[in-house]
């Protein structure tokens, strides 16, 4: 500790801190402008310049590390003037648009001036005008007010890992522009707007939107990726006009496309906005909602009667909160007596949580997102984290770059993390279970590890050299990388789609499951294991029973029963199946339907075969609890109105419930319900929490045999992007202002082959369906490996899937 | 003798302009800029030098602060950004006949708050200004008035520096690259490295970094450990496998061949292939990398990571051609006849003899010099090492030997010196190392006689110890013998490692060109001279300002064989300024040195390192130092593990925090 006084008074701090951050600890603020928390510090503003006794210059707070027994001041006749005087320099030129400025009132450089009685203008200079760029997408760059504090710069580079923007030009010309001069081509997370402390990097949707204090703020959860941020709507008229978040929120105040600009789906002209019934052979028509609660009601009885319950299944979503999954499954459970409930999250990630429940004790992850930051090691197994989780993404980017923490990409394209990669093990598609056997066995070998006896001799009659030639990889490479982890106690493991929607997606999680036991990760002082999803509430659907019964049906099952006519009613609550694999032969199933009530946001094609819409609100739109992919339970309040009648899906669960199971509206309440229901969770306040407890001594899974056989020529890739998440931003014009279509990734190795040039159409078929797009040639894939964007509707790339997996032989050709 | 005008530099004022007894000043300056135009001033961030009465003062700074503000400010604070653009225009207004003399007072208020910058370039600038404003007053006021300069236009020729960028023979830019590692940029740290420096993985590992004794943070508490920063982003680039960015310029049709692929010929070589010159490579060994590949052991410099540098530059289209010795294998006159210029970077290869009695016996187990035997351990070749082995000699070729004989299995490890160990030219950190594996030590110490048995075998050494005698003429103490105190010390093993240098048969006589008594080749120079009249020389006794233009047209030398045995990084500083010289002849641009250039060399000579200079900053963060290997272990036989490990990376970022980035900018008027 380095004890030091500070305008008097004396404190201890821990060697290294800033004088800033010591003044802070005894209640002494001093004066900040260009200082970040977030990013390390710049010093570039001079108005935390502090006196330090013995030192003849000011010393500025921000990036002084404190030195035993200093005695600092930080405010003084001569500080006040210097501070005055950079600020008038810092005013030199500044156009003096504020009236019309959309940081007018919310502005770091107003306040600054006020605070520091900046009221008169000493300095002048010749006045040169910079351009600004109104030709950047998304976001708006005027030079001109800029005071280059670089907090845009350093977020862009230090937290999001973008670098799209830098520090260019010298002296009074030097400005923030795009690397090469071109209009902003990046992330768009608009982390650096929302950092901006003028009005000089804008939010163009937001532009002239409205004066900042005019619109009511509410405090939310962000309801795209799993990764639960907390943000902020703001909203006038009922209507979200913006959403941004504080830095000191659990997230620190970073966003991703769509938590930042995402929101523009909400004002959508797809939106669902009254209640629709289609009687007889006849088409939809609008109705009231008593009209279509009754017939709803009535029809699902009609057919329990008739059929038995067996005859109706129901498809959740990860969209909607805890209360309104509880609910879902509630009605489909009790209420009408079906164990046949899936959702989309049995393509995969149910089934993987289900596994890690049994072998270590719980849903979700093992540990907090802030915790990766602590990690010693990181494995980023078969997931691209930008596009599945951003914000872990940026504490992976964290701990990989300012605390040492080395990182180990498995992936078979080369994602965004792999420049932030010692190793990145870019592996044969299909072969996961290779390469999770593969490091663990280069494990065991550099680390002298002395696993379970059965596993030792199981991975020992394995070669390595044949796991490495298998995945594509060398046996060096392994060696190598193992030696990355080996000896650290902090082993961070995320895994995504690649894994848990592979083919032998179980043996994989099981295997990958064993690697984490070989780390420690999953342990109580582990570094913890991540299972990836890329929506919101995907854990808390899981939690709530959303999931296929005993003796119910998964998403497969209800499709083919169905198809055999087994399944009469099918109530998709926020599902769009026809965005699913086979999509083709699920729109043919959902035709032989007697009952398809379709409660959603949005319109869809699903209305061609709907009996019954109910229009739903939007998270915005509503209150209650999700739970993030890390098991934080965070609740939310309504911010804006739902357009026309759509009502929250929790009124319409709990409307059906009491007319269906006739019991009264007071036995429903899934606030209380819950706490007692649900294993793990407990009330808390007005909202809930999750524990997790994660069982010691999980035992390892026996060694599966990888499948043999020969690599298809092709195979295509169906996952997310970072422009997107799921289908919902595909109805944001923002993000559809930068990602407006869906593409075909290919290696420029099969584009020569195959004579296709950048942009130039590909043709994709596989089991009798085809797509076709624009060609985006690139080395982010592999040979052979093709990648497409599952969000678009319109390319539906997801038709061609086969099952839960996310891989398909395809045949390819120019189109 | 060129007499000062006015001088404020340093502190010191020294005002000639009122006539009586000139007040006598002098400076480590030229008296030409570049042997024929007369230095009129010079200006910089310690004040104003004028030789030259009818200097234009305020002219002169205007165009200072007008160069600095915008060619050099950084715009990374706003008393910088804003401040100097503020002093530029009301400069140029003075200047201009717009300004008013209340703007004089904004320039003294200014030059006290630019103070409060970020770095040291614009309080550093503002230094000459206000020294102007101070001692000049009436010329500008003049100015404002309304006259107008009557004095003739002079040429101003700028100069961006830094202490420890000027003390770098090769001149990196050390300031931007430490800059860039603060800023988590390791990527643009490295860039900045390699426009100076194309072998940042050996020089970021055994440079002895001069740079560091220019540091001026020492001056506040430590030197700030520049050497392994470029470690550090050199590092990342490999421990992140990343691809380097570098992309050659359209393949040119002229080109080069180049001589030993050493560090000065490698850096020829890759800046010349940026340039799109074809560049071929002849390198007697079988293995690239010179000196540093047959020199530096690799327990200092591990051998895949050198092949790494080496292998970037091959990919940018340099072809080397090993196995090939030039004089023998290929003809001076055949290289000169099939390429458009060559470059001679032969190093220094050949060990000097030792002086003793019976080295010249052909004794087995006296060996012919350190040098040949760590080339035959690092070949593989037999190095007719025995188990007591003897080195004489204290500088790092030596401790070299000393610590790879352990490693080859020496049961015993002896260095004998002349002198003591504090005046050992080895850098003390080797001495140390050495130490610390179990080498032996005499001091004071000199041989005398090779002592050997009936079978021609090397059985000992006779020494004779050494006394420090009487200061010579030139003050220095020189060693002399003890009388009566020789003694013998056992040994099968004598490896006399007391020096090298070039050898330069391979040059045809016919090709005149001129060598020196140290085997060194002659190389053109700009005729610079000091007050005193005498021509200015660099630290190695060599002509300060050199074009390494041979006196053979189209043949150029640098390196080793040019300065006399130096260091990687002096090497590469030749390589790439021969690189440079070499595109303008095979342009036809002449071969004139750049003002670049010579500002260079005059400033390098001049000094921009002021050990005695107060820095004004808040002391006491300590000097970063790298993980490293300890204990005996690490040079057992056959370990040639890595000993020093580098920075964490978090470990560089706090250390990169403690730079001061002190950039000036200097100005001379001609």
């Amino acid at each position: 500790m380095v004890s030091l006084t500070i305008d008097g008074k004396s404190v201890q701090v821990e060697a290294g801190t800033t004088i800033l951050d010591a003044a802070a600890k005894v209640g002494i603020t001093i004066p900040t402008l260009c200082w970040l928390e977030k990013v390390s510090p710049t010093g570039a503003c001079r108005v935390c310049a502090v006196e330090v006794e013995g030192v003849d210059r000011t010393m500025t707070a921000c990036n002084t590390p404190v030195k035993e027994g200093i005695n600092v001041t930080t405010q003084s006749p001569n500080l006040a003037e210097i501070r005055r005087k950079v600020m008038e320099l810092m005013l030199v030129n500044h156009p003096l648009d504020c009236p019309v400025c959309d940081a007018g009132g919310e502005c770091d450089l107003q306040n600054s001036c006020y605070n520091l009685s900046v009221n008169r203008q000493e300095y002048s200079a010749l006045l040169e005008r910079r351009q600004i760029r109104y030709d950047w997408p998304l976001i708006e760059s005027d030079p001109n007010r800029c005071i280059l504090c670089e907090k845009c710069v350093k977020v862009d580079h230090e937290v999001v890992g973008c670098d799209a923007i830098a520090i260019v030009n010298r002296g009074e010309a030097t400005i923030i522009d795009t690397v090469d001069g071109k209009p902003l081509n990046c992330e768009f997370c608009g982390n650096c707007v929302g950092a901006c402390p003028t009005g000089t990097l804008i939010s163009k949707p937001f532009k002239f939107r409205g004066r900042p204090w005019s619109f009511t703020r509410v405090q939310s959860v962000c309801a795209f990726c799993g990764t639960g941020c907390q943000i902020e709507y703001h909203v006038r008229n009922g209507i979200v006009e913006r959403v941004t978040s504080e830095d000191h929120t659990y997230n620190n105040g970073n966003l991703c496309i769509n938590g930042r600009f995402g929101y523009s789906y909400l004002n959508s002209p797809e939106r669902l906005t009254a209640p629709m019934l289609r009687v007889g052979g006849g088409s939809l028509a609008p109705t009231d909602w008593d009209t279509a609660f009754a017939h709803t009601a009535t029809k699902l009885k009609e057919i329990v009667g008739r059929d038995g319950a067996a005859a109706v299944a129901g498809l959740g979503s990860p969209r909607v909160s805890n209360e309104e999954s509880f609910l879902f499954a509630k009605l489909m459970r009790q209420g009408i007596g079906t164990g046949n409930i899936d959702s989309e999250a049995g393509l995969g990630f149910a089934q993987a949580q289900a596994q890690l429940q049994h072998r270590f004790g719980f849903t979700g992850a093992s540990k907090n997102l802030h915790d990766i930051e602590n990690a010693e090691a990181i494995i980023v197994f078969g997931t691209d984290l930008n596009a599945e989780a951003t914000n872990a993404e940026y504490r992976v980017i964290k701990a990989a770059t300012k605390n040492d923490a080395k990182l180990i990409l498995v992936n078979m394209r080369d994602v965004k993390l792999r420049k932030f990669a010692n190793s990145h093990l870019k592996y044969t598609p299909g072969t996961e279970l290779q390469v999770t056997y593969g490091l663990m066995k280069a494990l065991i070998e550099v680390g002298n590890l002395d696993p379970d006896p059965t596993v030792k001799a199981d991975l020992a009659a394995l070669s390595l050299a044949e796991l490495a030639t298998a995945s594509g990889l060398t046996e060096e490479l392994l060696l190598d990388t193992a030696r990355l982890i080996t000896g650290k106690s902090r082993v961070t493991i995320l895994f995504g789609s690649d894994v848990m929607r592979a083919s032998d997606a179980k043996n994989k999680v099981a295997a990958l499951a064993d690697l984490a036991l070989l780390t420690g990760s999953a342990t109580e002082q582990g570094g913890g294991i991540f299972p990836i999803d890329a929506k919101n509430n995907s854990v808390g659907l899981v939690d709530m029973g959303v999931t296929p019964a005993d003796n119910g049906k998964d998403f497969w099952g209800i499709i083919q029963g169905i198809e055999q006519g087994s399944i009469k009613a099918l109530y998709l609550m926020g599902c769009d199946p026809t965005t699913f694999p086979e999509n083709g032969r699920i729109r043919k199933a959902l035709a032989k339907l007697e009952l398809l009530i379709v409660q959603d946001i949005f319109k869809s094609d699903l209305l061609e075969l709907a009996h019954v819409v109910l229009p739903a609100a939007a998270p915005a739109e509503k209150s209650g609890t999700f739970t993030s992919g890390d098991n934080r339970v965070q609740s939310f309040d309504k911010a804006s109105n739902p357009p026309g009648q759509a009502k929250a899906d929790a009124a319409i669960l709990s409307e059906l419930l009491i007319r269906i199971a006739a019991g009264p509206a007071s036995s429903i309440d899934p606030v209380k319900e819950i706490p007692v229901a649900v294993p793990g969770y407990a009330a808390a306040g007005n909202g809930l929490t999750k524990k997790v407890a994660v069982k010691a001594g999980a035992a390892y899974a026996p060694i599966a045999k990888p499948a043999a056989g020969a690599r298809p020529k092709f195979q295509m890739l169906v996952g997310p992007i970072g422009f997107h998440n799921g289908t919902s931003t595909t109805r944001s014009e923002n993000n559809l202002t930068v990602s407006a279509s869906g593409y075909v990734e290919l290696h420029p190795t099969d584009a020569t082959a195959l004579g296709i040039t950048e942009g130039a159409n590909v043709r994709v078929s596989a089991g009798g369906g085809s797509i076709t797009a624009a060609a985006k040639v690139s080395q982010k894939v592999q040979p052979g490996l093709l990648f497409v964007p599952s969000h678009f509707r319109s390319l539906n790339a997801n038709a061609l899937l086969q099952g839960n997996c996310n891989l398909v032989e395809v045949k390819v050709e120019k189109g | 003798m060129a007499e000062v005008v006015f001088s404020s530099w340093g502190r010191n004022i020294i005002d000639n302009r009122k006539g009586g007894e000139a007040k006598p000043a002098s400076f480590k300056l030229p008296v030409t800029y570049d042997g024929e135009r007369p230095l009129s001033a010079f200006i910089g961030w310690d004040g104003l030098i004028v030789y030259n009465k009818d200097v234009d003062v305020p002219a002169m700074v205007a165009e200072y602060m007008k160069r600095v503000q915008t060619q050099y400010v950084c715009g990374r604070c706003t008393p910088g950004k804003k401040g100097t653009r503020v002093m530029m225009d009301a400069l140029l207004a003075i200047v201009e006949g717009r300004g008013t003399e209340a703007l004089l007072d904004t320039l003294t208020d200014l030059s006290g708050l630019l103070q409060n910058c970020k770095c040291t370039l614009c309080p550093s600038s503002a230094v000459p200004v206000l020294d102007a404003v101070t001692h000049y007053r009436d010329a500008f006021i003049n100015y404002i008035r309304g006259a107008k300069s009557l004095s003739r236009e002079y040429a101003y020729i700028d100069k961006y520096t830094a202490p420890c960028m000027d003390k770098c023979p090769a001149h990196i830019d050390i300031p931007r690259y430490i800059e860039a590692v603060k800023n988590y940029r390791y990527d643009d740290s490295l860039d900045a490295i390699r426009d100076s420096m194309p072998l940042p993985a050996v020089c970021g590992r055994v440079c002895p970094h001069p740079c560091e004794t220019a540091c001026r943070r020492t001056n506040v508490d430590e030197p700030i450990n520049i050497m392994v920063l470029k470690r550090s982003a050199s590092d990342y680039e490999w421990q992140h496998g990343m691809l380097p960015p570098m992309e050659p310029k359209p393949k040119k049709n002229k080109k080069v061949a180049v001589v030993g692929a050493g560090p000065a010929g490698l850096a020829a070589a890759y800046y010349l292939a940026l340039e799109g010159y074809p560049v071929t490579i002849y390198e007697a060994l079988p293995i690239g990398g010179g000196m540093v590949a047959v020199g530096i052991p690799p327990y200092r410099m591990p051998r895949h990571i050198l092949q790494r540098d080496i292998d970037i530059i091959a990919a940018l289209g340099v072809e080397i051609i090993y196995n090939t010795r030039v004089g023998k294998d290929i003809s001076m006159a055949e290289l000169k006849e099939k390429f458009d210029a060559v470059f001679l970077a032969p190093g220094a290869h050949r060990s000097k003899p030792m002086g003793v009695e019976g080295e010249d016996k052909g004794y087995k187990g006296f060996l012919t010099g350190g040098i040949d035997f760590l080339r035959n351990v690092y070949l593989g070749l037999p190095s007719g090492m025995g188990k007591k082995v003897f080195v004489v000699g204290g500088g790092n070729t030596a401790i070299d030997c000393v610590r790879v004989a352990l490693r080859e299995g020496a049961e015993e490890s002896v260095l004998v010196y002349r002198r003591s160990r504090k005046e050992m030219p080895a850098d003390v950190w080797e001495v140390d190392g050495a130490d610390a594996e179990g080498v032996r030590f005499e001091f004071q110490v000199l041989p005398t006689r090779v002592v050997a048995n009936e079978k021609n075998e090397v059985t000992g050494v006779e020494l004779i110890r050494m006394q420090m005698g009487e200061p010579d003429a030139s003050g220095r103490r020189r060693p002399e013998p003890v009388p009566g105190s020789e003694f013998i010390i056992e040994c099968d093993t004598i490896i006399p490692a007391i020096g090298q240098d070039a050898d330069l048969s391979f040059i045809p006589a016919d090709f005149n060109i001129d060598t020196t008594k140290w085997s060194t080749i002659v190389t053109k120079y700009v005729p610079l001279k000091g007050a005193d009249g005498k021509d200015l020389k660099d630290g190695m006794g060599n002509p300060l300002s050199r074009t390494l233009i041979t006196d053979c047209d189209g043949v150029f030398a640098g390196g080793d064989a040019e300065i006399g045995p130096l260091t990687v990084v002096a090497c590469v500083g030749s390589g790439h300024r021969a690189a440079k010289v070499i595109a303008r002849y095979l342009e036809g641009k002449g071969v004139d040195l750049t003002d670049d250039e010579r500002m260079e060399d005059i400033l390098s000579y001049f000094g921009v390192y002021d050990k005695n200079e107060k820095v004004s900053w808040l002391d006491g963060t300590h000097r970063a130092h790298q993980a490293e290997i300890h204990g005996k272990e690490r040079a057992s036989k056959g370990n040639y593990c890595e000993v020093e490990l580098g920075f964490a990376n978090s470990q560089a970022v706090r250390e990169a925090e403690r730079c001061l980035r002190c950039y000036r900018v200097a100005m001379v008027a001609v």
